[in-house]
């Protein structure tokens, strides 16, 4: 395990140094700031929101730019050593090669969850001397869900990291993916639901299928406890499985979304021998 | 006579249809230098590979007994590598570097400053490996597989990216790890430096295990020694008319660019040059 765990450093170490983690924590500590403050000009009063409406805001910039720079910086765990010629030395060490991957994701999503962190942690502390409403159990609620959501988009980049030759092709699955989960699901979906006689339960089994989507419905749940805003789907939530059962079934599916694509990155890599 | 430390039967690698590696045999005892020869894609670098057990291959591969095949971790805790092309992050200093390969080979950190010493680069300890020379990054790398005392060393062209002096100082470095019984496989392609380095040379050619013997059979099969002379400027055809008169006719004289190499060995300080042979 000490293999691992040295992996995990050096990763965590190489982060720290590169201007992507860097970029990433400004730009969100910057948007969480603004959305907050900006938030409460709509209703005619400028200055900070309370913990709870800053919340959702977040919550549709989070779902975008989270699970992007997840996918980008996972698809190069492996593949950007490929790419400089750095792999086999590192296999030629003594040290297994799920240890490697193992550790390469770890150090990855801990940097990611650090920069998430920071930026998070800045403007929660801000809008906490900045205003006096407090819902800072809903908005720690919401940062626990993101970092969730990173470790199971960062697997899904290692997937993509492993299967490529080329630090470039990694980026190029990692965006297809990006775009699939974001933008295009949710259409398909539409469509699907347009289509087809898909009932409460198909559209919970669909909705399993994107760890984004999971997240998303999760926060909502947590946020609007009465979940109207999910409408017809909201209603079905409640009436079979209520707020715990569905926040059950929902965190269940995340963290198969996390466990699943490490689990498949590694059997791949292990195959990679050949 | 001891069992050997390294014992290859039989290996085999395949790329699609493309032997790389062709039914490869050959055993290594402690206190030996190899030189693994062979013209580029004879399949040097993948036998390496194989020694490492990082690549698939047919056949067995033992180190100290252990199969690389299922024991790859313990069999690479006695092996250090050193890559023909720097593979240290070019960020981390030389002590951040060496402590990271210390961790994965289980050596304590005291080692860190033991191997400096001996590659010579105790004075960079701090310094960033971006900032170091070609020649110190090689020494750097093998500094890093000294960690842990590996009884087994696999060099993988070491000397290909580097000018004269820094070939030189490797070198010098080879010659001492030589002196202190580590069992060093080498491989290269440059035939020119190797006499009373190495202890014993194997040719790959096409894959195939071609020779295996001592250096001195191998110049000897070769045709004996082979004498470079440049002899530019200095009336070619009246020296080449003279060695025919010698019995030394056409056939065995090669006309050759002038390569960088050539260039470096003669701008090298007058000193240098009289070290070489």
């Amino acid at each position: 395990m000490s293999a691992v765990l040295a992996v995990t450093r050096r990763e965590v170490r190489a982060a720290v140094r590169s201007s992507w983690l860097a970029g990433y924590a400004i730009i969100f500590t910057a948007l969480a700031l603004t959305l907050a403050f900006l938030g409460e000009r709509n209703l005619g009063d400028v200055g900070f929101e309370n913990f709870s409406r800053t919340t959702a805001s977040l919550l549709n910039l989070c779902l975008l730019l989270a699970p992007l720079v997840a996918l980008l910086l996972g698809s190069g765990a492996i593949a950007g050593e490929r790419d400089r010629g750095t792999l086999t030395y590192l296999l030629a060490q003594p040290i297994d090669r799920w240890e490697l991957l193992l550790g390469k994701y770890a150090g990855v999503s801990l940097a990611i969850g650090l920069a998430t962190l920071l930026g998070f942690g800045a403007a929660g502390l801000w809008i906490a001397l900045m205003t006096s409403s407090m819902a800072a159990g809903t908005y720690l609620l919401f940062v626990a869900l993101v970092l969730l959501l990173i470790l199971a988009m960062t697997g899904l980049g290692l997937i993509a990291s492993v299967l490529s030759a080329t630090r470039v092709q990694a980026l190029g699955i990692a965006l297809l993916v990006w775009a699939v989960a974001v933008l295009f699901f949710d259409l398909v979906l539409i469509g699907m639901v347009s289509a087809t006689s898909l009932g409460g339960g198909g559209l919970l089994a669909a909705l399993l299928l994107n760890p984004i989507e999971i997240a998303r419905v999760l926060a909502i749940i947590h946020l609007e406890p009465d979940l109207q805003v999910l409408g017809p789907f909201g209603s079905y939530l409640l009436e079979r499985l209520g707020t715990g059962g569905a926040t059950a079934v929902l965190v269940a599916g995340l963290l198969a979304w996390i466990a699943a694509p490490v689990a498949v990155a590694a059997w791949l890599f292990e195959g990679g021998r050949d | 006579m001891d069992a050997p430390l390294v014992q290859v039967e039989r290996v085999s690698r395949r790329y699609g249809a493309r032997a790389v590696l062709d039914s490869v045999s050959f055993a290594a005892h402690e206190g030996e230098v190899l030189a693994l020869l062979g013209a580029n894609g004879a399949g040097k670098t993948t036998l390496l590979k194989c020694l490492l057990g990082v690549i698939a291959f047919e056949g067995d591969v033992r180190i100290a007994g252990l199969p690389v095949a299922t024991r790859g971790k313990d069999a690479r805790r006695l092996i250090g590598y050193v890559p023909q092309l720097p593979s240290l992050p070019e960020d981390d200093r030389c002590e951040e570097a060496l402590a990271f390969v210390a961790e994965l080979r289980g050596a304590p950190p005291r080692e860190i400053d033991r191997v400096l010493e001996t590659v010579q680069l105790g004075a960079q300890r701090r310094q960033r490996i971006g900032e170091l020379s070609g020649g110190m990054r090689q020494r750097l790398a093998t500094a890093a597989a000294l960690l842990g005392d590996p009884r087994l060393l696999l060099l993988d062209e070491p000397t290909a990216s580097l000018d004269a002096e820094s070939r030189a100082e490797f070198e010098a470095l080879l010659a001492r790890l030589r002196g202190a019984g580590k069992t060093v496989l080498l491989s290269t392609h440059a035939l020119d430096r190797l006499e009373g380095m190495v202890t014993r040379a194997l040719v790959l050619h096409e894959g195939a295990l071609a020779f295996d013997g001592t250096f001195a059979e191998l110049t000897k099969r070769a045709g004996g020694r082979r004498y470079v002379i440049n002899i530019n400027g200095h009336q070619p055809d009246a020296i080449l008319r003279a060695l025919g008169e010698l019995g030394v006719g056409s056939d065995r004289v090669e006309r050759a660019p002038t390569t960088w190499a050539d260039v470096a060995r003669a701008i090298a300080p007058r000193r240098d040059r009289e070290q070489q042979p």
